[in-house]
């Protein structure tokens, strides 16, 4: 007779199991007596390097080996651990790092590319988007982690669950993320997948970001079979069934960790690791210590001085690349008359030393900025510069104005966020170049991120902080999403440019009341303009529109930063700007 | 002995003590302010959308509303389901999973600092004014006055990154998982009878590894969780060696204690027979207390060393303003905490009986 672990089939000697099923009843007592029941954010963040944003051409990846010989584990760690893994119910960074091993989307962002778009579930080269039409052919033989086929029917049922409050596997408004209208709901009219290997979707508009919409990861396609199978919609996240690399193994929130193992079955390249675990260091210095000790292979946001000990020790290194991201100081033209005077809003742009803040503040790790869109998407204007700090224009346009004792309330958040990982100093060097030209500023601090968004999108701010990291990496996701108010144009009266926030289809995006119709033509044409130079011409010239209105302070743009240990391949390991991280293609030493 | 009365008595005290502690937490979160349905929809989310989640959840209804249904809900040990953290699940599955985690961590911080506490109290009242006294303050000063934020991350540099020898976070090795499937396989004549069955596990690994036989686990879960034991069981010591010294020093001036050494007892055996358990009173108190210091120092402890316990779950409920999760957990250390309280008075009667009076 033998005793052994199911897992490791470990012999036991005779003493030992006494000694061992002896416990095992003091175990289950004090299980009983503890009285215990066993069961079981931040914004999306995906990072960019500065590539091409604009629409992908559909570039082969090309079909990948078949899985491949894996080997070794991969551990990641990471600030934060939810304890749901469905892609549509999260709008957090943390989640989306994990579903996007385990699912895959119809249309996929290129590792490393910073923003071009290649084939997923969807055959290469086998996507048209034509007037409000876009019709996808599927991949062949692709099947789910659980042996179900892959066909339309999982594209219909995925979207459905997503949106549709008629579909009886509806996963609801109370569960839904943001994203279900962002993503697929405000554009999407209908979906026929009569065909096994075709799905043809039919917009509401016509709409230029639509393909990229599906590579973001909430696009996820999910299984049919399980969707169906599920009395409660909320719980597909602690099981969650792809097609993706890696398959979901366990969930061990006792100790913040999420173990996936490598799918042999993969119909793309790798994985190359026969097991991926997310384990969680909430403290920045702690997880780069982890890191360094090699406990640890790779890492993720990172602040100065956790980048400083990883870059200064032997085992570990940097990797960095200019992110797809904004951050930004917006003024309130719905709330504070004096904001509406472009000469008011540039003149508080020249008096912002931003160029202090970078450097010295986020130390280097973000650039100066003068414009919404990154390095590298489309639409960015090379033209447009920096506002330079010039406090002597800055007092000449104040007195124009007849500004020159304006006071108001500048809100922020407390804790970092990628784009302004000091907030609080950040605010405070506002308000002492402010002061040097006569302005009074009254730093508002908010300590929780909700209570923040609450205010701001109440509109009852002065001027705030905020910041945004892309979702597709198309200029539309900037300057659309972000400065276009969404309202009707006749909503906005003639000779202003700005709307109060309870217009009808006011969108709290835009947290500053800004209206000019010029550029919401500008973006608006430029959103359902299939011609990919005509579109970077019109959100160039939106961008210069908006650098010399000036509704918001341009701050920067944060530089996506990776811890890496040595025991990884390093150039099997790409930072990725959006989508990934794809750890499919790392390998250890 | 100890009167069932005196028990009763303090378990009754129990509820008005969980009654205020919910209201507060409740009122403090409601007053906060922050929109729990715009965390749960996102930033990208419309308003439209936003306002249709709050009447789904009821943020919408008269306050007193929900706290009636609150407290209806709590009176069943029902927090509702998580609102972000653990989207969908229930709350009371979550502190079940977490719980644990910070006991295992506040018992062993409460042990190292009773183990050293209590020695080091009593060779310093006994050796009064000498090196050892006055190494003992200075130590006993400097463990009260660090906090765990700044000593949790010095000890992480010193022995997990310059010695390298204990590792920097987390309670276990990255790539150990416990299973608590068993197997039992024997052989009768030409066929195998295997026998699998789920145990149950309490959720803490030291514990668990060794319930397992996993040995090599079981270290490493020692080797993780050292780093933050000393760190919480440095603060407990400080303050458990300086309450017991003045206890001590005052036992030792009385009258007992000098009768017991005129009739010829030796100084060793009068101090721990008739001097300890006298000393111990006021000590006991302390402890209780500490206990619940340590559960707010676990917030901290877990929060550098990367330890998923109520203390890190608290931290993250209120920065995603998850409302049944934070109240479930302050709800759960309170329980935690009066709990204590109630076996340290119980014991304290049972050392001095007089109290029960």
């Amino acid at each position: 007779m033998s005793w052994g672990m199911a897992d490791d089939d470990k012999s036991v000697e005779r003493r030992d199991f006494l000694k061992t099923a002896g416990a095992t009843a003091a175990a289950a007592t004090t299980a009983v007596t503890a009285g215990c029941v066993s069961g079981g954010g931040e914004e999306t963040t995906t990072e960019g390097d500065g590539d091409d944003g604009g629409n992908g051409d559909g570039s082969d990846g090309g079909d990948g080996d078949d899985g491949g010989s894996m080997s070794g584990t991969l551990v990641y760690a990471r600030g934060d651990h939810p304890e749901n893994y469905d892609p549509q119910q999260t709008t957090s960074g943390e989640v989306a790092k994990v579903t996007n091993q385990i699912y895959d989307q119809l249309i996929q962002f290129q590792p490393g590319s910073g923003g071009a778009l290649t084939d997923g579930l969807a055959k290469a080269d086998g996507w048209e988007l034509s007037g409000q039409t876009a019709t996808l052919q599927l991949k062949e033989d692709v099947t789910f982690h659980d042996g179900s086929d892959f066909t339309a029917a999982d594209v219909k049922a995925t979207i459905r669950r997503f949106t549709d409050e008629n579909y009886s596997n509806y996963l609801g408004t109370e569960n839904a993320s943001g994203y279900a209208g962002f993503t697929f709901g405000n554009w999407i009219d209908d979906i026929d997948a009569s065909s096994e290997y075709e799905v043809e979707f039919t917009l509401t508009q016509k709409y230029a970001p639509f393909l990229r919409n599906l590579a973001m990861f909430a696009a996820a396609i999910l299984s049919q079979d399980q969707i169906t199978s599920l009395d409660d919609q909320t719980q597909l996240g602690t099981n969650p069934i792809g097609t993706g690399p890696f398959e979901f193994d366990e969930l061990d929130n006792a100790n913040q960790r999420v173990r996936l193992t490598g799918n042999g079955d993969y119909f793309g390249e790798g994985p190359n690791v026969s097991e991926v675990i997310f384990k969680t260091i909430g403290q920045n210095s702690s997880r780069a210590q982890d890191v360094i000790n090699g406990d640890s292979h790779i890492t993720d946001n990172l602040d100065a001085e956790s980048s400083s000990s990883i870059e200064e020790s032997d085992t570990a290194q940097i990797k960095s690349k200019p992110g797809i991201n904004t951050g930004y100081m917006a003024f309130n033209m719905a709330r504070v008359e004096a904001f509406r005077d472009r000469k008011v809003r540039r003149a508080v742009s020249l008096a912002v030393n931003t160029e202090a803040i970078v450097n010295d503040i986020y130390q280097g790790f973000a650039v100066q900025t003068g414009q919404p869109l990154p390095e590298g998407v489309m639409g960015r204007n090379p033209n447009v510069d920096p506002y330079p700090t010039d406090k002597d224009q800055a007092q000449t346009l104040l007195e124009e104005a007849g500004a020159t004792d304006l006071s108001f309330e500048l809100a922020t958040f407390s804790n970092p966020r990628g784009y302004n990982p000091s907030p609080i100093q950040t605010a405070n060097q506002v308000k002492s170049d402010l002061e040097s030209i006569g302005m009074s500023v009254e730093v508002n601090q908010f300590s929780t991120f909700s209570s923040y968004l609450e205010y701001t999108s109440a509109g009852k701010h002065d001027a705030c902080f905020l910041g945004w990291y892309t979702d597709n990496a198309d200029p539309d996701n900037f300057l659309y999403v972000l400065l276009d108010p969404k309202v009707d144009m006749d909503a906005v009266p003639d000779g202003q440019d700005w709307v109060s926030f309870d217009t009808e289809g006011y969108s709290t995006l835009n947290v500053g009341g800004w209206a000019n119709t010029d550029y919401m033509q500008l973006v608006r044409d430029a959103q359902q303009s299939y011609d990919e130079s005509a579109r970077k011409q019109k959100y160039q010239q939106a961008s210069k529109l908006a650098h010399d209105e000036a509704p918001w302070v341009f701050v920067d743009h944060a530089k996506t930063l990776r811890g890496i240990n040595e025991a990884v391949s390093s150039s099997s390991f790409t930072v990725s700007s959006v989508g990934g991280p794809f750890l499919e293609l790392v390998e250890l030493n | 002995m100890v009167s069932k009365r005196f028990v009763l008595k303090r378990l009754m005290l129990l509820v008005p003590v969980l009654f205020g502690v919910a209201t507060f937490v409740f009122a403090i979160l409601h007053l906060a302010g922050g929109d729990p349905a715009r965390i749960i929809v996102g930033q990208r989310a419309s308003e439209e959308t936003v306002r249709q989640v709050q009447r789904e959840l009821g943020l919408n209804d008269p306050i007193l509303v929900q706290y009636g249904r609150f407290l209806l809900d709590v009176i069943q040990f029902d927090f509702g389901n998580s609102y972000q953290i653990s989207k969908g699940n229930p709350v009371r599955d979550v502190l079940a999973t977490r719980l644990p985690v910070t006991v295992e961590l506040a018992l062993y911080g409460q042990t190292v600092g009773l183990l050293l506490g209590i020695p080091l109290g009593i060779l310093s009242a006994v050796k009064q004014d000498s090196l050892l006294d006055h190494t003992t303050r200075v130590g006993a000063l400097a463990g009260i006055s660090v906090p765990i934020y700044w000593s949790g991350p010095i000890l992480i540099l010193l022995f997990a990154g310059y010695f390298d020898i204990f590792p920097a976070a987390g309670r276990i090795g990255s790539t150990i998982f416990l299973d608590n499937q068993w197997t039992l396989a024997f052989d009768v004549g030409q066929y195998t009878v295997t026998i699998a069955r789920d145990l149950p596990l309490t959720g803490m690994v030291t514990i668990d590894t060794l319930l397992l036989g996993r040995e090599e686990a079981f270290f490493s879960a020692v080797m993780h969780l050292f780093l933050p034991v000393v760190t919480i069981g440095v603060y407990s010591m400080a303050l458990i060696s300086r309450m017991m010294r003045s206890s001590m020093l005052e036992v030792i001036r009385q009258d007992y204690m000098r009768t017991a050494r005129a009739k010829g007892q030796g100084a060793k055996i009068t101090i721990m027979k008739h001097g300890f358990r006298n000393a111990m009173i006021p000590v006991i108190t302390v402890v209780g207390i500490q206990f619940g210091t340590l559960l707010g120092g676990a917030v901290l402890t877990e929060t550098v060393f990367g330890i998923g316990g109520i203390g890190t779950l608290i931290v993250d409920a209120i920065g995603a303003t998850d409302y049944p999760v934070v109240q479930g957990a302050v709800l759960t250390f309170a329980l935690l905490f009066t709990l204590v309280n109630l076996g340290v008075d119980i014991t304290y009667s049972y050392l001095d009986p007089r109290i029960q009076q």
